[in-house]
Protein backbone atom coordinates (compact mmCIF):
# COMPACT_ATOMS: atom_id res chain seq x y z
CA UNK A 1 0.00 0.00 0.00
CA UNK A 2 1.24 3.47 -0.83
CA UNK A 3 2.05 5.90 1.92
CA UNK A 4 2.69 9.61 1.76
CA UNK A 5 6.34 10.23 2.57
CA UNK A 6 8.20 13.53 2.94
CA UNK A 7 11.62 13.67 1.33
CA UNK A 8 14.05 16.57 1.38
CA UNK A 9 16.07 16.53 -1.81
CA UNK A 10 18.57 19.30 -2.54
CA UNK A 11 16.93 21.49 0.08
CA UNK A 12 13.48 21.15 -1.45
CA UNK A 13 10.60 19.23 0.15
CA UNK A 14 8.75 16.60 -1.84
CA UNK A 15 5.65 14.71 -0.75
CA UNK A 16 5.70 11.41 -2.57
CA UNK A 17 3.21 8.56 -2.49
CA UNK A 18 5.26 5.37 -2.41
CA UNK A 19 5.16 1.75 -1.23
CA UNK A 20 7.63 0.57 1.44
CA UNK A 21 9.46 -1.43 -1.23
CA UNK A 22 10.36 1.64 -3.32
CA UNK A 23 14.08 2.21 -3.57
CA UNK A 24 15.44 5.71 -3.26
CA UNK A 25 17.03 5.64 -6.72
CA UNK A 26 13.67 4.91 -8.39
CA UNK A 27 11.84 7.56 -6.39
CA UNK A 28 14.51 10.17 -7.22
CA UNK A 29 14.46 9.31 -10.91
CA UNK A 30 10.89 8.28 -11.63
CA UNK A 31 8.73 10.01 -9.03
CA UNK A 32 10.66 13.22 -8.41
CA UNK A 33 12.07 13.28 -11.93
CA UNK A 34 15.72 14.04 -11.18
CA UNK A 35 17.54 11.82 -13.66
CA UNK A 36 21.12 12.84 -12.84
CA UNK A 37 21.46 9.94 -10.43
CA UNK A 38 22.32 6.83 -12.44
CA UNK A 39 21.30 3.24 -11.90
CA UNK A 40 24.07 0.81 -12.74
CA UNK A 41 24.20 -2.61 -11.11
CA UNK A 42 21.20 -2.16 -8.81
CA UNK A 43 22.83 -4.20 -6.02
CA UNK A 44 25.23 -1.74 -4.44
CA UNK A 45 28.44 -2.71 -6.20
CA UNK A 46 29.10 -0.02 -8.82
CA UNK A 47 28.44 3.27 -7.03
CA UNK A 48 26.70 4.96 -9.99
CA UNK A 49 23.65 5.58 -7.80
CA UNK A 50 25.62 7.34 -5.04
CA UNK A 51 23.81 10.25 -3.38
CA UNK A 52 24.68 12.07 -0.17
CA UNK A 53 22.42 11.47 2.81
CA UNK A 54 23.19 13.91 5.62
CA UNK A 55 26.49 14.45 3.81
CA UNK A 56 27.50 10.78 3.72
CA UNK A 57 27.89 8.87 0.44
CA UNK A 58 25.05 6.36 0.21
CA UNK A 59 24.00 3.78 -2.37
CA UNK A 60 20.48 4.81 -3.36
CA UNK A 61 19.78 1.53 -5.18
CA UNK A 62 19.79 -0.46 -1.93
CA UNK A 63 18.29 2.27 0.25
CA UNK A 64 14.56 2.35 0.90
CA UNK A 65 13.06 5.75 0.15
CA UNK A 66 10.71 5.46 3.10
CA UNK A 67 13.76 5.25 5.38
CA UNK A 68 14.97 8.69 4.26
CA UNK A 69 12.30 10.82 5.90
CA UNK A 70 13.85 13.58 7.95
CA UNK A 71 17.21 13.31 6.22
CA UNK A 72 18.88 15.73 3.81
CA UNK A 73 19.39 14.05 0.44
CA UNK A 74 21.80 15.63 -2.04
CA UNK A 75 21.85 14.51 -5.66
CA UNK A 76 24.12 15.76 -8.44
CA UNK A 77 21.47 18.36 -9.34
CA UNK A 78 21.95 19.90 -5.90
CA UNK A 79 25.61 20.81 -6.29
CA UNK A 80 25.61 23.70 -8.74
CA UNK A 81 24.19 27.10 -7.90
CA UNK A 82 22.14 27.91 -10.99
CA UNK A 83 24.62 27.83 -13.84
CA UNK A 84 27.62 28.12 -11.53
CA UNK A 85 29.19 24.71 -11.19
CA UNK A 86 30.48 23.32 -7.92
CA UNK A 87 34.32 23.27 -7.84
CA UNK A 88 34.31 19.45 -8.01
CA UNK A 89 32.20 19.58 -11.18
CA UNK A 90 34.44 22.33 -12.57
CA UNK A 91 37.53 20.23 -11.85
CA UNK A 92 36.09 17.13 -13.57
CA UNK A 93 35.51 19.19 -16.73
CA UNK A 94 38.84 21.04 -16.63
CA UNK A 95 40.82 17.81 -16.12
CA UNK A 96 38.92 15.79 -18.73
CA UNK A 97 37.67 13.37 -16.09
CA UNK A 98 34.38 12.71 -17.90
CA UNK A 99 34.20 10.14 -20.68
CA UNK A 100 30.81 8.47 -21.20
CA UNK A 101 29.62 10.25 -18.07
CA UNK A 102 27.58 7.45 -16.52
CA UNK A 103 29.74 7.13 -13.39
CA UNK A 104 30.31 10.90 -13.12
CA UNK A 105 27.43 11.91 -10.82
CA UNK A 106 28.42 9.22 -8.31
CA UNK A 107 32.12 10.04 -8.68
CA UNK A 108 31.48 13.75 -8.11
CA UNK A 109 29.35 13.13 -5.00
CA UNK A 110 31.85 10.65 -3.51
CA UNK A 111 34.59 13.20 -4.19
CA UNK A 112 32.61 15.99 -2.56
CA UNK A 113 32.05 13.85 0.55
CA UNK A 114 35.78 13.12 0.69
CA UNK A 115 36.82 16.76 0.28
CA UNK A 116 34.29 17.91 2.88
CA UNK A 117 35.98 15.58 5.38
CA UNK A 118 39.55 15.86 4.14
CA UNK A 119 40.29 18.97 2.04
CA UNK A 120 43.78 17.80 1.01
CA UNK A 121 43.62 14.05 0.40
CA UNK A 122 46.61 12.07 -0.82
CA UNK A 123 46.27 10.02 -4.01
CA UNK A 124 45.82 6.89 -1.89
CA UNK A 125 43.08 8.54 0.13
CA UNK A 126 41.32 9.55 -3.09
CA UNK A 127 41.59 6.01 -4.44
CA UNK A 128 40.19 4.62 -1.22
CA UNK A 129 37.29 7.10 -1.14
CA UNK A 130 36.41 6.34 -4.77
CA UNK A 131 36.96 2.58 -4.59
CA UNK A 132 33.21 2.03 -4.59
CA UNK A 133 32.66 4.02 -7.79
CA UNK A 134 33.42 2.05 -10.93
CA UNK A 135 34.33 3.77 -14.20
CA UNK A 136 34.05 1.25 -17.02
CA UNK A 137 35.69 3.73 -19.42
CA UNK A 138 38.59 3.26 -16.93
CA UNK A 139 39.33 6.98 -16.77
CA UNK A 140 40.61 6.76 -13.22
CA UNK A 141 43.88 8.67 -13.70
CA UNK A 142 42.04 11.81 -14.84
CA UNK A 143 39.42 11.41 -12.13
CA UNK A 144 42.05 11.26 -9.39
CA UNK A 145 43.78 14.29 -10.91
CA UNK A 146 40.44 16.12 -10.94
CA UNK A 147 39.80 15.41 -7.26
CA UNK A 148 43.25 16.75 -6.32
CA UNK A 149 42.56 19.84 -8.43
CA UNK A 150 39.09 20.23 -6.87
CA UNK A 151 40.74 20.29 -3.46
CA UNK A 152 42.98 23.13 -4.64
CA UNK A 153 40.01 25.01 -6.13
CA UNK A 154 38.01 24.62 -2.91
CA UNK A 155 40.86 25.85 -0.71
CA UNK A 156 41.53 28.77 -3.04
CA UNK A 157 45.10 27.62 -3.79
CA UNK A 158 44.29 27.84 -7.47
CA UNK A 159 41.61 29.85 -9.22
CA UNK A 160 39.66 28.55 -12.18
CA UNK A 161 40.19 30.74 -15.20
CA UNK A 162 37.23 31.33 -17.46
CA UNK A 163 37.93 30.15 -20.99
CA UNK B 1 12.71 -4.59 -10.24
CA UNK B 2 9.88 -6.51 -8.66
CA UNK B 3 10.25 -7.64 -5.11
CA UNK B 4 7.90 -9.35 -2.74
CA UNK B 5 5.94 -6.75 -0.79
CA UNK B 6 7.00 -6.10 2.76
CA UNK B 7 5.89 -3.74 5.47
CA UNK B 8 8.24 -1.20 6.97
CA UNK B 9 8.36 0.03 10.55
CA UNK B 10 10.74 2.48 12.13
CA UNK B 11 10.47 2.32 15.91
CA UNK B 12 11.53 5.49 17.71
CA UNK B 13 12.80 3.84 20.89
CA UNK B 14 14.60 0.67 21.86
CA UNK B 15 11.62 -0.40 23.95
CA UNK B 16 9.27 -0.03 20.99
CA UNK B 17 11.70 -1.93 18.77
CA UNK B 18 12.04 -4.81 21.24
CA UNK B 19 8.29 -5.30 21.63
CA UNK B 20 7.72 -5.11 17.88
CA UNK B 21 10.51 -7.59 17.20
CA UNK B 22 9.29 -9.93 19.94
CA UNK B 23 5.87 -10.01 18.31
CA UNK B 24 7.07 -10.41 14.73
CA UNK B 25 10.50 -12.08 14.98
CA UNK B 26 9.52 -14.99 12.76
CA UNK B 27 8.64 -12.99 9.67
CA UNK B 28 10.56 -9.78 10.33
CA UNK B 29 14.12 -8.78 9.59
CA UNK B 30 16.09 -6.04 11.27
CA UNK B 31 17.21 -3.36 8.82
CA UNK B 32 20.37 -1.62 10.02
CA UNK B 33 22.48 -0.63 7.03
CA UNK B 34 20.86 -2.85 4.43
CA UNK B 35 24.03 -3.44 2.42
CA UNK B 36 23.59 -7.20 2.76
CA UNK B 37 19.88 -7.44 3.57
CA UNK B 38 18.55 -5.31 0.70
CA UNK B 39 20.76 -7.14 -1.80
CA UNK B 40 19.45 -10.51 -0.56
CA UNK B 41 15.88 -9.23 -0.89
CA UNK B 42 16.54 -7.87 -4.37
CA UNK B 43 18.09 -11.15 -5.42
CA UNK B 44 15.05 -12.95 -3.97
CA UNK B 45 17.09 -14.98 -1.52
CA UNK B 46 15.05 -13.56 1.33
CA UNK B 47 11.43 -12.46 1.49
CA UNK B 48 10.69 -11.02 4.92
CA UNK B 49 7.17 -9.70 5.56
CA UNK B 50 8.36 -6.85 7.74
CA UNK B 51 11.51 -4.75 7.90
CA UNK B 52 12.20 -3.06 11.22
CA UNK B 53 14.48 -0.10 10.65
CA UNK B 54 16.78 0.49 13.64
CA UNK B 55 19.18 2.81 11.85
CA UNK B 56 18.13 5.92 13.78
CA UNK B 57 17.85 4.36 17.26
CA UNK B 58 20.34 6.48 19.17
CA UNK B 59 20.37 3.97 22.05
CA UNK B 60 22.15 1.58 19.69
CA UNK B 61 24.85 4.01 18.57
CA UNK B 62 28.19 4.98 19.99
CA UNK B 63 31.61 3.81 21.12
CA UNK B 64 32.88 4.09 24.69
CA UNK B 65 35.88 3.00 26.75
CA UNK B 66 36.08 1.91 30.34
CA UNK B 67 39.47 0.80 31.76
CA UNK B 68 37.89 -2.24 33.47
CA UNK B 69 35.21 -3.24 30.97
CA UNK B 70 37.11 -2.32 27.85
CA UNK B 71 35.77 -1.02 24.58
CA UNK B 72 32.01 -1.03 24.04
CA UNK B 73 30.67 -0.59 20.53
CA UNK B 74 26.92 -0.35 20.22
CA UNK B 75 25.44 -2.54 17.51
CA UNK B 76 24.07 0.23 15.30
CA UNK B 77 27.40 2.04 15.00
CA UNK B 78 28.41 2.46 11.38
CA UNK B 79 31.53 0.71 10.08
CA UNK B 80 32.82 4.14 8.96
CA UNK B 81 32.52 5.40 12.54
CA UNK B 82 34.49 2.39 13.82
CA UNK B 83 37.12 3.01 11.13
CA UNK B 84 37.54 6.64 12.24
CA UNK B 85 37.10 6.29 16.00
CA UNK B 86 40.13 7.37 18.03
CA UNK B 87 39.04 4.99 20.82
CA UNK B 88 39.00 2.03 18.41
CA UNK B 89 42.33 3.08 16.88
CA UNK B 90 43.86 3.22 20.34
CA UNK B 91 42.40 0.09 21.93
CA UNK B 92 41.64 -2.16 18.95
CA UNK B 93 43.68 -0.91 15.97
CA UNK B 94 43.23 -4.20 14.09
CA UNK B 95 39.48 -3.67 14.21
CA UNK B 96 39.83 -0.14 12.79
CA UNK B 97 42.00 -1.63 10.04
CA UNK B 98 39.52 -4.40 9.23
CA UNK B 99 36.69 -1.85 9.20
CA UNK B 100 38.63 0.39 6.80
CA UNK B 101 39.01 -2.55 4.42
CA UNK B 102 35.35 -3.56 4.37
CA UNK B 103 33.43 -2.93 1.15
CA UNK B 104 33.55 0.62 -0.18
CA UNK B 105 33.26 4.01 1.47
CA UNK B 106 29.53 4.04 0.69
CA UNK B 107 29.07 0.57 2.18
CA UNK B 108 31.02 1.59 5.28
CA UNK B 109 28.79 4.62 5.86
CA UNK B 110 25.70 2.43 5.58
CA UNK B 111 26.70 -0.89 7.16
CA UNK B 112 27.03 -1.84 10.82
CA UNK B 113 29.27 -4.38 12.56
CA UNK B 114 26.21 -6.18 13.95
CA UNK B 115 25.01 -6.64 10.38
CA UNK B 116 28.44 -7.92 9.39
CA UNK B 117 28.36 -10.66 12.06
CA UNK B 118 24.63 -11.50 11.86
CA UNK B 119 24.94 -12.11 8.13
CA UNK B 120 27.40 -14.81 9.30
CA UNK B 121 29.38 -15.04 6.11
CA UNK B 122 32.61 -17.00 6.56
CA UNK B 123 34.39 -14.31 4.51
CA UNK B 124 33.30 -11.33 6.62
CA UNK B 125 35.98 -8.88 7.72
CA UNK B 126 35.20 -8.14 11.34
CA UNK B 127 34.60 -11.64 12.84
CA UNK B 128 38.28 -12.73 12.82
CA UNK B 129 39.29 -9.59 14.72
CA UNK B 130 36.39 -9.89 17.16
CA UNK B 131 37.27 -13.56 17.78
CA UNK B 132 40.93 -12.63 18.28
CA UNK B 133 39.84 -10.07 20.88
CA UNK B 134 37.59 -12.71 22.50
CA UNK B 135 34.83 -10.15 22.24
CA UNK B 136 31.72 -10.51 24.33
CA UNK B 137 28.38 -9.94 22.66
CA UNK B 138 25.51 -8.36 24.48
CA UNK B 139 22.37 -9.96 23.11
CA UNK B 140 19.13 -8.09 23.68
CA UNK B 141 15.50 -9.18 23.66
CA UNK B 142 12.27 -7.83 25.04
CA UNK B 143 12.62 -7.56 28.80
CA UNK B 144 16.21 -8.69 29.12
CA UNK B 145 19.65 -9.36 27.77
CA UNK B 146 22.39 -11.97 27.99
CA UNK B 147 26.06 -12.04 27.17
CA UNK B 148 27.67 -14.54 24.84
CA UNK B 149 31.33 -14.94 23.90
CA UNK B 150 31.64 -14.44 20.17
CA UNK B 151 33.39 -17.83 19.96
CA UNK B 152 29.92 -19.34 20.50
CA UNK B 153 28.03 -17.07 18.10
CA UNK B 154 28.69 -18.60 14.67
CA UNK B 155 27.01 -22.01 14.46
CA UNK B 156 27.37 -22.83 10.76
CA UNK B 157 27.15 -21.19 7.35
CA UNK B 158 24.90 -18.13 7.82
CA UNK B 159 23.59 -19.52 11.11
CA UNK B 160 24.08 -17.73 14.41
CA UNK B 161 23.26 -18.49 18.03
CA UNK B 162 20.57 -15.77 18.10
CA UNK B 163 17.23 -17.13 19.18
CA UNK B 164 13.86 -15.90 17.99
CA UNK B 165 13.32 -12.32 19.16
CA UNK B 166 16.97 -11.78 20.05
CA UNK B 167 19.27 -9.22 18.49
CA UNK B 168 22.87 -8.12 18.86
CA UNK B 169 22.88 -5.05 21.07
CA UNK B 170 26.56 -4.32 21.69
CA UNK B 171 30.12 -5.59 21.38
CA UNK B 172 32.46 -5.54 24.35
CA UNK B 173 36.18 -5.95 23.74
CA UNK B 174 38.02 -6.56 27.04
CA UNK B 175 41.11 -4.41 27.66
CA UNK B 176 44.28 -5.98 26.26
CA UNK B 177 46.93 -7.05 28.81
CA UNK B 178 50.21 -5.13 28.69
CA UNK B 179 52.14 -7.71 26.66
CA UNK B 180 49.38 -8.58 24.20
CA UNK B 181 48.31 -7.46 20.74
CA UNK B 182 45.85 -8.30 17.97
CA UNK B 183 46.56 -8.18 14.24
CA UNK B 184 44.45 -8.77 11.13
CA UNK B 185 45.61 -9.98 7.74
CA UNK B 186 43.51 -10.67 4.64
CA UNK B 187 43.89 -11.63 1.03
CA UNK B 188 41.52 -10.57 -1.72
CA UNK B 189 41.57 -10.46 -5.49
CA UNK B 190 41.38 -6.67 -5.71
CA UNK B 191 42.19 -3.80 -3.43
CA UNK B 192 38.60 -2.76 -2.80
CA UNK B 193 35.02 -4.00 -3.02
CA UNK B 194 36.20 -7.57 -2.89
CA UNK B 195 35.17 -10.48 -0.73
CA UNK B 196 38.14 -11.89 1.14
CA UNK B 197 39.42 -15.22 -0.14
CA UNK B 198 41.13 -15.58 3.22
CA UNK B 199 41.45 -13.62 6.40
CA UNK B 200 42.84 -14.13 9.87
CA UNK B 201 42.75 -12.43 13.23
CA UNK B 202 45.57 -13.24 15.62
CA UNK B 203 45.95 -12.54 19.33
CA UNK B 204 49.31 -13.00 20.99
CA UNK B 205 50.09 -12.57 24.66
CA UNK B 206 53.57 -13.02 26.10
CA UNK B 207 54.66 -13.95 29.61
CA UNK B 208 56.52 -11.47 31.78
CA UNK B 209 59.86 -12.63 30.35
CA UNK B 210 58.74 -11.27 26.97
CA UNK B 211 59.91 -14.52 25.35
CA UNK B 212 57.31 -17.16 26.17
CA UNK B 213 53.80 -17.37 24.71
CA UNK B 214 51.26 -17.15 27.48
CA UNK B 215 48.16 -17.13 25.27
CA UNK B 216 47.31 -17.11 21.60
CA UNK B 217 44.11 -17.02 19.53
CA UNK B 218 43.96 -17.62 15.79
CA UNK B 219 40.63 -16.93 14.06
CA UNK B 220 40.43 -17.93 10.42
CA UNK B 221 37.93 -16.76 7.81
CA UNK B 222 37.02 -18.25 4.43
CA UNK B 223 38.47 -21.65 5.24
CA UNK B 224 35.26 -23.24 6.50
CA UNK B 225 31.51 -22.70 6.85
CA UNK B 226 32.05 -20.01 9.49
CA UNK B 227 34.92 -17.98 10.85
CA UNK B 228 36.42 -20.16 13.58
CA UNK B 229 39.41 -20.51 15.86
CA UNK B 230 42.21 -23.00 15.35
CA UNK B 231 41.67 -24.33 18.87
CA UNK B 232 44.05 -27.32 18.74
CA UNK B 233 46.89 -25.17 17.42
CA UNK B 234 46.22 -22.46 20.00
CA UNK B 235 46.64 -25.02 22.79
CA UNK B 236 49.88 -26.38 21.32
CA UNK B 237 51.39 -22.91 21.03
CA UNK B 238 50.86 -21.94 24.66
CA UNK B 239 54.10 -22.03 26.61
CA UNK B 240 56.33 -22.13 23.53
CA UNK B 241 59.25 -19.70 23.32
CA UNK B 242 59.02 -17.18 20.50
CA UNK B 243 61.18 -18.39 17.63
CA UNK B 244 61.18 -20.31 14.39
CA UNK B 245 59.67 -23.42 16.02
CA UNK B 246 56.75 -21.35 17.25
CA UNK B 247 56.02 -19.84 13.83
CA UNK B 248 56.38 -23.22 12.14
CA UNK B 249 53.99 -24.81 14.62
CA UNK B 250 51.47 -21.98 14.16
CA UNK B 251 51.55 -22.10 10.35
CA UNK B 252 51.52 -25.89 10.21
CA UNK B 253 48.72 -26.01 12.76
CA UNK B 254 46.33 -23.64 11.00
CA UNK B 255 46.82 -25.50 7.72
CA UNK B 256 45.85 -28.71 9.57
CA UNK B 257 42.75 -27.11 11.03
CA UNK B 258 41.64 -25.17 7.94
CA UNK B 259 38.97 -26.87 5.84
CA UNK B 260 38.81 -24.68 2.74
CA UNK B 261 36.86 -25.44 -0.42
CA UNK B 262 37.44 -24.53 -4.07
CA UNK B 263 35.23 -21.64 -5.10
CA UNK B 264 35.15 -18.63 -7.41
CA UNK B 265 37.60 -16.69 -5.28
CA UNK B 266 40.37 -19.26 -4.76
CA UNK B 267 41.19 -22.94 -4.79
CA UNK B 268 41.40 -24.96 -1.60
CA UNK B 269 45.04 -25.71 -2.38
CA UNK B 270 45.89 -22.02 -2.65
CA UNK B 271 44.01 -21.23 0.54
CA UNK B 272 45.86 -23.98 2.40
CA UNK B 273 49.17 -22.50 1.34
CA UNK B 274 48.36 -18.88 2.04
CA UNK B 275 46.56 -19.25 5.38
CA UNK B 276 49.88 -20.26 6.93
CA UNK B 277 51.62 -17.25 5.43
CA UNK B 278 48.94 -14.87 6.70
CA UNK B 279 49.13 -16.46 10.14
CA UNK B 280 52.87 -15.87 10.31
CA UNK B 281 52.50 -12.26 9.18
CA UNK B 282 49.73 -11.59 11.68
CA UNK B 283 51.73 -13.09 14.55
CA UNK B 284 54.84 -11.16 13.50
CA UNK B 285 52.79 -7.98 13.54
CA UNK B 286 51.53 -8.81 17.05
CA UNK B 287 55.15 -9.22 18.17
CA UNK B 288 56.12 -5.93 16.58
CA UNK B 289 53.28 -4.09 18.31
CA UNK B 290 54.17 -5.62 21.69
CA UNK B 291 57.86 -4.79 21.13
CA UNK B 292 57.13 -1.22 20.12
CA UNK B 293 54.94 -0.72 23.16
CA UNK B 294 57.67 -2.07 25.45
CA UNK B 295 60.35 0.17 24.03
CA UNK B 296 58.01 3.15 24.30
CA UNK B 297 57.28 2.37 27.96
Amino acid sequence: MKKLVKLEINGENFDVAITPTAYLIDVIRETVGLCGTKKGCGIGDCGACTVLIDGKPTLSCITLAVACTGKAITTIEGLSKGTELHPVQRAFIDKGAVQCGFCTPGMVLSSKALLDENPHPTQDEIKSALAGNLCRCTGYAKIIEAVEYAGQLLSGEVVHEQA
Amino acid sequence: MHCEPFEYEKPVSLREFESLYAARADDARILAGGTDLMVLIKEKLLAPRLLIDISDLHELRGISWDPRQGLTIMAGTKIAEIERSTLVKEHAPALAYAAANLGSNQVRWMATMAGNICHASPAAETPPVLLAHDCELIIGRQGGERTLPISRFFLSYRKTALESGEYVKAFRLPPLPARAAVAYRFKGLRRAMEIDMLNIGAYLELCEDGQTVSDVRLAMGSVGPTTYRAAVTEKKLKGMPIGEDFFAAACGGVVQEATPIDDVRASAEYRNRVIGVLTRRALEECLEIIGARRSAA
